[in-house]
Parts: C-alpha cells; sequence; structure tokens
C-alpha cells in the first residue's frame, strides 16, 4: 500500500543529496522528463521535500493531524499524477501549484471520504517506502525545565496562546492587557525558551 | 525556489501570527506561498508548532504550576478535563486535597485588584519550604487570581499546611493584598 508517511521521512535517495535543499524545480523536472517512464526516486524525493510543507499547511487550515495527513496524502498523489502526464507547464512554479492544489482541496473538500476515495482510485501510486529516518524529537524533558525557569508571566501568555492557539486578541482580553503587550511578552518567552533550550542543561 | 532566492526569511513573530490566524487575508496568502517556497522557514514553523505543542502538554503533565485566567479554566472542564476547584475569600482557608482522578487542581482567590500594577506570589509551604513567584498575569478587573499548582507535588502530599499571600508591588513599596491558607490532606 501506498505510504507516503514513509515516502516523506527518509534521507533523499542517490543523486539528490547535491541539490540545494530548497531546489524542488530541479526534482519536479526530473519526473516530467521521465515520462511516461516513472522515475521512483525523484517521485518519492519530491514527497519528501513536499509532504511536511502540505502536512503544515494542512495543520493550519484544518486543526487536525489525521486531516493534515489525508491532506498531504491527497495533494501528493495528485500533484504526482500531474507532473507525469505533464500538467505542470512551469516546473519552476511546483511550489505554487502545489499550494494551488492544497487549497483547492481544503476549500472544496471540507475532505469527505467519498473525495479522498475517489482521488486514490483515481490516481493510483505505488512507491516504493525507504527506510524511515525518525525526526528529530524535541526534548521534552528540557523543555519542561526550560518553561518553569521562564518568568511567571511569559510562561501564562505561552500556555495561553498555545493550550489552543488563540490570537494575541484572545489571549489580551483574558489577562486585561493589550494585544501589543501579549505579542511582546509571547514574543519574549518564546526566544527565552529558545535560547533555554540551546543551552546545555536547559537553564533559561 | 532556490536557498539563494529566500533572501527574506519570515520572522518568527510572522511565523506565530500566521499560525494563530492574526494575519489578514493577503498577508497571510503571501506567507503560505513563501512557506511552500521554503523549506527552511516551514521547518522554523514546524519547530514553532511542536514547541506549542509541548507546552500544552506540560500543563496537562501536571509537574508544574502556573498563574491562570479563571476563565482558561472553564475552557479546560469544558473540554472534558477532571478539575478540582477551591474557591477561597481573602483571609480564608479551605481543606483540600487530591483524588486520583484529578488532572487539575485549582485554587480561585478572590482579591481586590483594581489598583494593582505588578501582582506577586508568595508561598510558604510546610513541606517544600517558601518561594516567591514575581510578576505574575492577571486582570486587574477579574477580582481575583486562579493559581493551579502542580497535581505531581500535591500527590506526593501527606497532612501539609500552605499559606500563600498576594503581594502588591509598586516600586520599592509591597503590601500583602490578602492571604489564603490550604490545609491539604491525602485523600
Amino acid at each position: 500500500m501506498f505510504s507516503l508517511e514513509r515516502a516523506i521521512s527518509y534521507a533523499p535517495p542517490m543523486g539528490f543529496e547535491a541539490l540545494d535543499a530548497n531546489d524542488d524545480a530541479a526534482v519536479a523536472r526530473r519526473i516530467i522528463g521521465c515520462a511516461p517512464a516513472r522515475d521512483t526516486a525523484a517521485e518519492a524525493e519530491i514527497c519528501r521535500r513536499l509532504g511536511p510543507r502540505i502536512r503544515l499547511y494542512g495543520l493550519k487550515h484544518l486543526r487536525s493531524e489525521a486531516a493534515a495527513a489525508d491532506l498531504m496524502q491527497d495533494v501528493l498523489v495528485m500533484v504526482l499524477q500531474k507532473l507525469r502526464d505533464g500538467a505542470v507547464r512551469d516546473p519552476e512554479q511546483i511550489a505554487s501549484f502545489v499550494l494551488g492544489t492544497a487549497r483547492q482541496m481544503v476549500i472544496d473538500g471540507r475532505r469527505s471520504g467519498r473525495r479522498r476515495v475517489r482521488i486514490l482510485e483515481a490516481f493510483p501510486v505505488d512507491l516504493t517506502p525507504a527506510d524511515e529516518e525518525a525526526p528529530e524529537p524535541l526534548d521534552t524533558k528540557r523543555l519542561g525545565r526550560c518553561l518553569s525557569a521562564l518568568p511567571e508571566r511569559e510562561r501564562a501568555v505561552l500556555v495561553l496562546t498555545f493550550y489552543d492557539d488563540r490570537s494575541a486578541d484572545a489571549v489580551a482580553a483574558e489577562l486585561g492587557l493589550s494585544a501589543g503587550n501579549v505579542r511582546v511578552i509571547r514574543h519574549r518567552g518564546l526566544e527565552r525558551l529558545r535560547g533555554c533550550m540551546e543551552t546545555a542543561g536547559g537553564d533559561a | 525556489m532556490t536557498r539563494a532566492s529566500c533572501t527574506t526569511p519570515a520572522s518568527t513573530q510572522d511565523l506565530l501570527a500566521y499560525w494563530l490566524h492574526e494575519l489578514d487575508g493577503s498577508q497571510e496568502s503571501r506567507l503560505d506561498e513563501h512557506l511552500f517556497a521554503c523549506a527552511a522557514c516551514s521547518e522554523r514553523l514546524r519547530t514553532i508548532v511542536s514547541v506549542g505543542a509541548a507546552i500544552r502538554n506540560e500543563l496537562l503533565s501536571g509537574d508544574f504550576g502556573f498563574v491562570l485566567p479563571a476563565a482558561f479554566i472553564s475552557r479546560l472542564k469544558d473540554s472534558g478535563l477532571h478539575v478540582r476547584e477551591y474557591h477561597l475569600e481573602p483571609g480564608g482557608s479551605v481543606n483540600c486535597t487530591v483524588t486520583p482522578e484529578d488532572e487539575l487542581v485549582v485554587a480561585h482567590m478572590r482579591a481586590p485588584l483594581r489598583d494593582v500594577r505588578r501582582l506577586d506570589l508568595l508561598v510558604e509551604d510546610s513541606a517544600a519550604g517558601s518561594m516567591r513567584v514575581n510578576d505574575v498575569a492577571f486582570d486587574p478587573a477579574a477580582g481575583g487570581v486562579t493559581m493551579v499548582p502542580s497535581v505531581a507535588f500535591l500527590r506526593t502530599l501527606r497532612n501539609e499546611r500552605q499559606r500563600v499571600r498576594l503581594v502588591a508591588v509598586d516600586g520599592v513599596e509591597e503590601r500583602v493584598i490578602a492571604d489564603y491558607t490550604f490545609n491539604h490532606y491525602p485523600s
């Protein structure tokens, strides 16, 4: 079974290591140039590069890990098929093409199960997954130490912000502060947290 | 986009504003475009999002104490969290505990905060000693603050007494606004 989860998480296939980290267009050109044959290494590489960005877009707009993962899969399946079919006229604009596809799927979709089945049936893909490369995990123990070492006001603002992703306006209303003040405290807290996380031992 | 063309990386503030839906439509679209074209900025946003998730988990872990608005506690309860609550007037005391099913324990401490500019908490604990929490976030119009102690710490207590004082700070001057006594007993 096609598994983009695994396809996006492995190391670059042979021949892609030298590419610029952002040079998605070169990979897209390889897929287009190989059609109608399949360049499975290039297809896996485009998934590895674009998958996390699509998932992030899905998380932002759908606020659901599961929905974001579905969106990522559907968009990549669609994009790969369009690349193979020569339907992407300008590979230099592959990022915009992928964004447009993701945006349209979010708008249309509201993403019913029936639509997903149709996409997966219409565009069968069988990438061979390679070895997984686990993403670098966040050191939650250190984060806990760093969070506990923050000034109380910054901790409170960060918790209020991130517990359910609330805007500065919403947090400000709960604390009797201005939104601008919340943004300043929020930014200061995040920077202090980042500095602490980068310090050996996690001392804020 | 090549790495060389990413000469204007998004600021942390902009990434956060984007994530929290604070940008207007055109700003958000521009950042959407940039994030799809720029792996580095996309990775930075992913890091911010994962830090945010970790902060959320830290609250739920009960390992740390916080001072948070009562409205936030209400939202936690509405989301299904099991919250044990105590309400105290100035000078009040309460017998309190934590049970296995409690995910959070909170103390709503009423106090006149109208003219208070900075508020500190002085905590004297027969088990853990004394500590001072400086400059807590509070709404002067709320008429009190809500303390969320570490549930993990509460679970280690047997019969202990904790005294909490709210201190208004104005420059070098300090005055105690109210004090509260918590008599903890094991469940």
